[in-house]
């Protein structure tokens, strides 16, 4: 578990300058980011590279930061989440756009060894204490919860791997926002 | 669509927070997210709920590489920074509140800072505004002060007065570029005037040229216009961010 304190405080102290701060947070969460980042893009050097620019990006707009507004660890959670979906879409642009391209773009890709999406949410969900009410939710929307959150899908890419109709998945993703929402409100 | 649906927003920000708002309506709901603080408030909730969703993922270690090359990315600027002599440090106190109430920018645009280039695009194409560098000075009190902008490669600056600013007798508007690396440096003298008045002065060269790596501007009050590498003598009485609108 990450000191909530502690990190509020160094994110206070690196948006006056202060390195050793930024080093600590570092050292607290890259671990957690990192793995979060590896899962979405399944690929080291891009996790790196996500993972790098959300931690310069920590550094310089630190300041905004507001501590009343979201946990320290949701800030960066976020922050590396939405650098991975970026790089993800718009890598994926990338190749769709150039397939002569020289560099082969599966070169590193790494064997998707991901652990299933759906165990890691119920894990989760036994930690937030939410795991039997999501487990009254039917098994589709709550894999493409899981499809969507751990490997950073969009719909339709889900609906090609989950081999279903989009109009299915948007009305199984809502279900699934829908019933996580339900379930911490208890 | 009427944004003003709580129960719609709610659904819009739970697949921003998810990553599933895709193409024109996350760009729709970026541009909300900086009109809106119902959009920002919702966002926050789900961004929260669903970071309890991480806690299973295993953590993995990066390799050495990653922090050396965070730490040589923000390097420049502690070394400036370190090099400052104590005026500097001085000045920037009364300008720290600055730093953490700067969410008038929306707190969004922080958090992801890539949007920040799209929104500034997506503003010019849908109102047809000029390239331009802007900043937004605020004082003490976080209370956004004077709006400086000017075209990207014009040499006049423009500075609108949105609150009355109280110059000391005999004291002038001096304005302040602040670059990423080293020290400030004069940009010229506003004129005061009463809101929602504008005044303007010349910059030795064009904004491109002066402000392309000044991420923010600073006000003090001298005593006479300052010129060259003349450090300020009196404190920053405002300051903010200086962006690109294009």
């Amino acid at each position: 578990m990450f000191d909530s304190a502690a990190l509020q405080a160094d994110i206070a102290r690196l948006a006056l300058g202060e390195r050793a701060a930024l080093r600590r947070v570092y050292e607290a969460t890259s671990a957690h980011l990192f793995g979060i980042a590896l899962r979405i893009l399944n690929r080291r050097d891009l996790a790196e590279d996500v993972l790098q620019e959300a931690f310069v990006n920590v550094w310089h707009h630190a300041g905004s930061y507001q501590a009343s507004q979201a946990q320290p660890m949701t800030w960066l959670i976020s922050i590396v989440r939405n650098k991975a979906l970026d790089h993800l879409r718009s890598n994926q642009r990338h190749v769709a756009d150039s397939i002569d391209a020289d560099e082969d773009p599966e070169a590193h890709q790494i064997a998707d060894e991901r652990p299933n999406p759906m165990q890691l949410m119920m894990q989760a969900a036994e930690t937030m204490e939410i795991r039997t009410c999501m487990e009254s939710l039917d098994a589709s929307p709550r894999q493409c919860l899981a499809l969507a959150y751990y490997h950073g899908m969009s719909q339709s890419e889900i609906a090609e791997h989950i081999t279903a109709p989009i109009g299915s998945v948007k009305a199984w993703v809502r279900r699934g926002l829908e019933r996580l929402k339900k379930c911490l409100a208890h | 669509m009427n944004y003003n649906h709580p129960e719609l927003l709610d659904r819009l920000a739970a697949r921003f927070a998810l990553g599933t708002l895709g193409g024109p309506a996350r760009r729709r709901f970026v541009r909300l997210l900086r009109e809106l603080p119902a959009a920002r408030t919702a966002l926050v909730g789900w961004e929260e709920r669903l970071a309890g969703l991480a806690s299973s993922v295993p953590h993995v270690t990066p390799p050495d590489r990653v922090w050396e090359a965070i730490d040589a990315r923000t390097a420049p600027r502690a070394a400036a920074a370190a090099s400052k002599s104590g005026w500097l440090a001085r000045l920037f106190k009364p300008a720290m509140g600055f730093a953490f109430g700067a969410a008038m920018t929306a707190s969004v645009v922080m958090t992801n800072p890539a949007l920040f280039v799209s929104l500034d695009r997506l503003a010019q194409e849908e109102q047809g505004l000029p390239q331009s560098y802007v900043g937004l000075l605020t004082d003490a009190g976080n209370q956004p002060t004077l709006l400086v902008s000017s075209t990207r490669q014009g040499t006049r600056v423009s500075v609108k007065f949105l609150r009355p600013v109280a110059v000391p007798a005999g004291r002038v508007i001096q304005v302040w570029a602040l670059p990423k690396d080293g020290a400030p440096f004069p940009l010229g003298v506003a004129a005061p005037a009463d809101p929602p008045k504008s005044t303007t002065f010349e910059i030795s060269g064009s904004s491109e040229k002066l402000l392309s790596t000044v991420p923010r501007l600073a006000v003090s009050f001298e005593p006479a216009p300052v010129t060259g590498a003349t450090p300020p003598t009196g404190e920053f009485v405002l300051s903010g961010f200086c962006v690109k609108l294009w």
